[in-house]
């Protein structure tokens, strides 16, 4: 009981604090000033009457002229003044469109007129995938590393692999996409230098992956080669492990069935919080190898101001570490039968 | 141990303390502030330049001044007269003792000079004259624009290397100005490109774009990115192709079948222009959609109605297309007539028959069958000559399309997506082009295949499709697409600067102009000025008093800005950035002969116009030794007129110049050379002897575009990079950017000092008579109402409001008109506006009376007291009139004023 009033709670602060994340996001980024185009009067007024259209700005005459900074006079015309609709107003109609109506609105810029949740789907499975291999990719390797470094600890392959994880987790992924694709892609010609375009044959894309998957597993397989490797090392200089091994199991069972499981009660969570982080840093990756995903959408969306891509991409970022949260939190209880959440 | 604890975070607490109260500068006490310590000025002053060296040079600057008027021979008078000045200035030159009185006695003579020629007057227009003729205008005002530094200190052109792959067949080895290579249109491909994997694209023309602009539609957009991909698939009424000798174009037929010819006159400047059109089996649409309802417009034949549905998709204001709106705010050449009401008008209109209707009641755009031809008719506002009539109509936004096609797809998603995504741009678009669109992958690739239905698809366009990969890495990574020709999967490339040396004598790399001179603009302005322009009542812009620019009194000088302009080793800086060395305002690409593919560039009056900018230098306006003698002319008047005062080689006198970039990466890139090629000139022992000290620093915004809209436009800089480009066949219209008035140059003056209004600024003589910037650039333009040199509104008004006893109002607005050639001028409508939570209006036209008294015409309305009742407060009365100038009619100008009214007691 006390578990699903925790679950409800949990669940309720996630869409509360996605709602407040949103709302503060919408009405900062909505509060930047308006860019103005660069070019002759008849083009600035055209740039005012599509802001009007797409409901940004209000347009006015001289009598009005108090209310907007944008002053346009064509020779011998009368004056047109232009001013941005107030935000949060534009926030009002916004958030009554998704309650009312689910419509998260159109874009403007990436893809004129095409719905904005058409644009996530069309290319959320291509971030989701590429993150799933590299996290599915990562964890093995990163734990038997980790295991290995562990149990040859203060050896030269416990050095090796620890100077690796420091070196590695230093490299920020895209300085490392950027250094693979030139000696890869451009040097030894092995893989392409960009995802590959619908159509490619099937070898193409297989070997398309090889560089973002690695450039986004780095950081996480450094990540879990060293929690494993600290949490095995103080367990295995714990007096449970000694009396294990006094009692007569050899080295390999008394890690195998002791050793591993208590090192693992920290580690395993660990990996959905690697998998946020991914997905955080796949934006740059994404972008850089040019894959049709919902990171290079989110640069792509701040790039060309089209807001309502970039609202709907921030949620979707925003809503999955979130949820990722309550699960980690969730996932301790089932790991360690010790904690229960929401108990008093 | 607990006590050590307590003692050391108190230390620390107390360092932070300390920390802090530094950084926010709490150590100093307010009642002393800091003082820079005054250099004293030295007892003897140092002598920059000999009082004689200084007559020299003043001397030269007044034979400068007679070349700027002109040759004056036509007007023999004016010439003697003009001699007789000079001479007298000549020798008042020669007798002045001083550096003060030499300034004094150029400046007379200067004006002296220019006092002998009378100020134009009148209507004035010279729309209608031969290329050679505006050439020569052209000349004059960029010669002007020069001389007044409002140009700008120019850097360079855009142009430089491209690369192209082996496999590509060039049109021509020469890249023509303002046409290229002619790589599609005249050229081939002689291979596969080995690295693309579709076979039936190995043919087609490869290249890279950083992004997918997600639309092709050309009509709703703002920038050139959609232009380009829209541009394989459009089609205008005239196109160029490369000549027979492979060194220039000529401009043939596309959509129409003949060239165009003046209606109700001779091929002079007219405003109505026609030409035959293609209709039926001659002309048919393509598209490769798979869908079958847009498959059934495959090789359907244009109907002549089809053209005009074009402009009227185009200027419905409920589609709220970008270029419509532009199209509709068009003023001067190329604007056409009623588009602007036909765009206001559509959006009351509800059905596709009232659109239709409209557009035939307002808009000068007909097409109709005459003599079992279809012609293309057209009105322009202003008259313009057969070439400019061409240019105007030939954009591809106006290529024709079915109106049952349109209600298909709808103006929301045509040449786009449609909102489910269902539908691509392939499906959306008809081609008239070379190509048509034949794959769309959303942020991936887009790829054409060749058009069969084209025009010209038998004898152009061998290539048989294009290939467009997107590829973001382009957008952070300059090298990026180097890279990837390198590697043989795109057809062409730029050369980065680190590969520029290795790369730029390789077979494959060709040599082109560019389109755009990047300078950095300069604000001459002294405090009156810019109080005048920029002020807390500045005729530009309002700055609040606290927010007020300190100007650099040394941009003011002329020469100082000069040496500023020689000390910049052109060659040099291009060369290291693959870029094109130039000392001009207009890159090459500008057109005076736009027929002939007559570079302005190469023009003698161009060359006129430069010729101070390279006397004596390397060629590109770069003399270190000239640019150190410069400055010590700036210094010696600087210090003449008080505005400086010398410091010591200890603690010299600081002239500070920021410069404002629109990228953090340009410190690198460009700033610190060109600082270090200022303060290399200007620091040298031989021009102060280290009493003064030239510190240039480094500004950049949050955006790019911060340089134009926080700095330029508003005064607030020393130096400023930047550039804009404008209509490079009409390069006379885009010299209006350089004028100080913001309704002339379109609020994109970027380089300040000179009043470009008056004419007494500086001398521009033309026909014989004396014309300020602004004047010259108008009547050359458009129409100018021209009184005594300087360009008028047409009309000026008095207003005069009385209260009545019973609660109504007279208002009086007595109108001058600024010609004695201005005819028929006729009062359209009256109307009563105010603001009250809407906008109100109340038409008063028929209770309005209009008299003409002693030449002027005076308007007297009444409003009504249960007018007045139902607003209390400040009302604009509008007087919309219209009149005959001769060369062209106004209609629909607006003369506002603004009343208070109050309530009758």
């Amino acid at each position: 009981m006390y578990m699903f009033k925790y679950v409800l709670k949990r669940v309720g602060f996630v869409f509360l604090v996605a709602f407040i994340n949103i709302t503060v996001t919408f009405l900062l980024i909505k509060s930047l000033p308006v860019e103005r185009p660069i070019g002759q009067m008849k083009q600035q007024i055209a740039y005012c009457e599509e802001q009007v259209s797409l409901g940004y700005f209000y347009r006015f005459n001289e009598e009005q002229k108090n209310l907007g900074p944008y002053v346009l006079q064509t020779e011998g015309q009368k004056p047109v003044y232009y001013y941005q609709v107030p935000v949060e107003e534009q926030y009002f109609k916004w958030l009554k469109n998704i309650l009312t109506k689910w419509e998260w609105g159109v874009s403007e810029q990436i893809e004129p007129n095409v719905k904005v949740t058409v644009i996530i789907k069309e290319r959320l499975p291509n971030t989701m995938k590429l993150n799933i291999i590299a996290t599915v990719l990562s964890v093995p390797i990163g734990i038997l590393l980790g295991i290995w470094a562990a149990l040859k600890k203060n050896s030269l392959i416990d050095h090796t692999i620890s100077t690796m994880v420091m070196i590695f987790i230093s490299i920020p992924n895209f300085v490392l996409i950027s250094i693979m694709i030139l000696i890869f892609a451009y040097n030894l010609n092995w893989v392409p230098s960009k995802f590959p375009n619908p159509g490619a044959a099937t070898l193409t894309f297989i070997k398309a992956y090889f560089i973002p998957v690695f450039c986004l597993s780095f950081g996480s397989i450094c990540g879990y080669c060293r929690s494993v490797r600290a949490e095995l090392c103080e367990v295995m200089e714990s007096d449970y492990l000694l009396l294990a091994r006094t009692k007569g199991l050899t080295k390999t069972q008394s890690i195998l069935r002791h050793a591993l499981r208590n090192a693992f009660v920290p580690i395993l969570p660990s990996i959905l919080a690697e998998f946020i982080g991914i997905l955080g840093g796949s934006m740059i990756l994404e972008n850089l190898y040019g894959i049709n995903g919902t990171g290079s959408l989110f640069i792509t969306a701040i790039k060309a101001k089209d807001y309502n891509v970039l609202f709907v991409d921030m949620a979707i970022f925003n809503t999955l570490s979130l949820a990722a949260g309550i699960v980690l939190d969730l996932s301790y209880g089932f790991i360690d039968p010790r904690i229960r959440m929401g108990a008093r | 141990m607990k006590n050590l604890l307590k003692k050391l975070s108190v230390v620390f607490l107390s360092f932070v303390l300390v920390l802090a109260l530094v950084a926010c500068g709490g150590g100093q006490t307010p009642e002393q502030p800091e003082q820079p310590e005054q250099p004293e000025q030295p007892e003897d002053l140092r002598e920059y330049v000999a009082v004689e060296d200084y007559q020299a040079y003043s001397k030269v600057a007044l034979e400068d001044h007679k070349k700027a008027i002109g040759d004056l021979s036509a007007y023999a008078e004016l010439q003697a007269g003009v001699q007789a000045a000079y001479e007298a200035g000549i020798a008042a030159i020669d007798s002045a003792e001083s550096i003060k009185a030499v300034e004094e006695a150029l400046a007379n003579a200067k004006a002296a000079m220019a006092n002998v020629i009378p100020y134009a007057q009148g209507i004035q227009s010279f729309i209608g004259l031969s290329n050679a003729e505006k050439t020569e205008i052209l000349g004059l005002l960029e010669a002007y624009a020069v001389r007044n530094g409002i140009t700008g200190i120019s850097l360079f052109e855009n142009g430089g290397y491209a690369m192209y792959n082996e496999r590509v067949k060039l049109g021509t080895e020469k890249y023509i100005v303002g046409y290229g290579f002619g790589i599609l249109a005249e050229g081939d491909l002689t291979a596969d490109l080995a690295s693309e994997e579709n076979a039936k694209w190995k043919r087609y023309l490869h290249s890279n774009n950083a992004a997918d602009p997600g639309t092709a539609n050309y009509l709703n957009d703002q920038g050139s990115e959609v232009a380009d991909f829209y541009g394989y698939i459009g089609a205008s009424y005239f196109t160029t192709f490369m000549n027979a000798e492979k060194n220039g174009y000529d401009w043939v037929p596309e959509l129409a079948k003949t060239m165009p010819e003046a209606v109700g006159g001779a091929n002079g400047a007219s405003t109505t222009w026609r030409f035959q059109v293609r209709v039926g089996s001659e002309l048919k649409y393509s598209t490769n959609s798979a869908i079958a309802s847009r498959q059934a417009f495959n090789n359907r034949e244009v109907k002549a109605e089809d053209y005009i549905n074009a402009f009227i998709l185009l200027l419905n204001k409920n589609n709220g297309y970008f270029r419509g709106g532009e199209l509709a705010n068009t003023s001067g050449a190329g604007q056409i007539v009623g588009a602007k009401a036909f765009y206001e008008a559509s959006a009351e209109c509800a059905s596709y028959e009232e659109l239709v209707a409209k557009f035939e009641e307002l808009v000068g755009i007909k097409v109709y069958e005459e003599e079992g031809n279809t012609y293309f008719q057209v009105q322009f506002a202003t008259p313009l000559d057969s070439f400019y009539a061409m240019y105007y109509i030939s954009s591809s936004l106006y290529m024709p399309v079915p109106q049952e096609f349109i209600e298909l797809v709808t103006p929301a998603n045509y040449l786009g997506y449609n909102a489910e995504k269902t539908e691509t741009p392939v499906d959306n678009s008809l081609s008239l082009g070379a190509y048509v669109l034949e794959q769309w992958d959303s942020n991936q690739q887009v790829v054409y295949s060749k058009n069969p239905n084209y025009v010209y698809a038998a004898t152009k366009y061998a290539i048989p499709g294009v290939h467009i990969n997107i590829f973001p890495a382009m957008s952070s990574d300059p090298e990026a697409n180097f890279k990837e020709f390198i590697a043989g999967n795109v057809d062409s490339t730029g050369i980065p600067q680190t590969k520029l040396e290795e790369y730029k004598n390789d077979p494959r790399t060709r040599t082109t102009t560019g389109d755009s001179n990047f300078k950095l603009n300069v604000n001459a302005t002294d405090e009156a000025t810019w109080e005048e322009l920029f002020g807390t009542n500045g005729s530009v812009t309002q700055t609040p008093e606290e927010k007020y620019w300190e100007v650099e009194p040394a941009l003011s000088n002329s020469y100082f800005v000069k040496a500023l302009s020689l000390s910049i080793n052109r060659v040099q800086f291009a060369d290291k950035r693959g870029s094109i060395a130039s000392v001009d305002y207009l890159a090459s690409n500008y057109m005076s002969d736009p027929v002939n593919g007559i570079s302005y560039s190469t023009t003698e009056a161009h060359k006129a116009a430069v010729e101070g900018l390279l006397r004596d230098t390397d060629g590109c306006g770069y003399s270190l030794e000239l640019a150190r003698e410069y400055f010590r002319l700036a210094l010696a008047e600087l210090e003449a007129a008080n505005l400086y005062r010398a410091g010591t080689k200890e603690n010299p006198t600081v002239i500070k110049l920021e410069i404002a970039w629109m990228y953090p990466q340009h410190e690198e890139q460009y700033h610190n050379e060109i600082k270090q090629y200022f303060e290399e000139a200007f620091n040298h022992e031989s021009v102060s002897a280290g009493q003064y000290k030239l510190e240039c620093e480094f500004w950049v915004g949050t955006n790019w575009s911060d340089v134009y809209y926080n700095k330029l436009m508003l005064g607030q800089y020393d130096l400023g990079f930047g550039s804009i480009s404008g209509n490079s066949l009409n390069p006379l219209d885009f010299m209006g950017v350089l004028s100080a008035d913001p309704a002339i140059s379109g609020s994109f003056t970027l380089n300040w000092g000179t009043n470009t209004a008056d004419p007494d600024a500086d001398v521009l003589v033309y026909n014989g008579v004396r014309w300020s910037y602004d004047a010259l650039w108008v009547a050359a333009n458009s129409v100018a109402i021209v009184v005594d040199g300087a360009s008028v509104p047409a009309v000026s008004e008095e207003y005069v409001q009385t209260a009545n006893e019973d609660g109504s109002y007279t208002e009086k607005v007595t109108i001058t008109l600024n010609a004695e050639e201005i005819k028929d001028f006729t009062v359209q409508a009256v109307v009563l506006c105010w603001y009250e939570g809407e906008y109100k209006e109340v038409e008063l036209t028929e209770s309005a009376t209009v008299e003409e008294v002693e030449g002027k015409i005076v308007v007297t309305v009444t409003v009504p007291a249960e007018v007045v009742a139902e607003y209390i407060g400040e009302m604009g009365i509008d007087v919309i009139w219209g009149a005959d100038l001769g060369v062209t009619q106004l209609s629909g100008q607006y003369i506002s004023v603004y009343g208070e009214y109050e309530a009758a007691e």
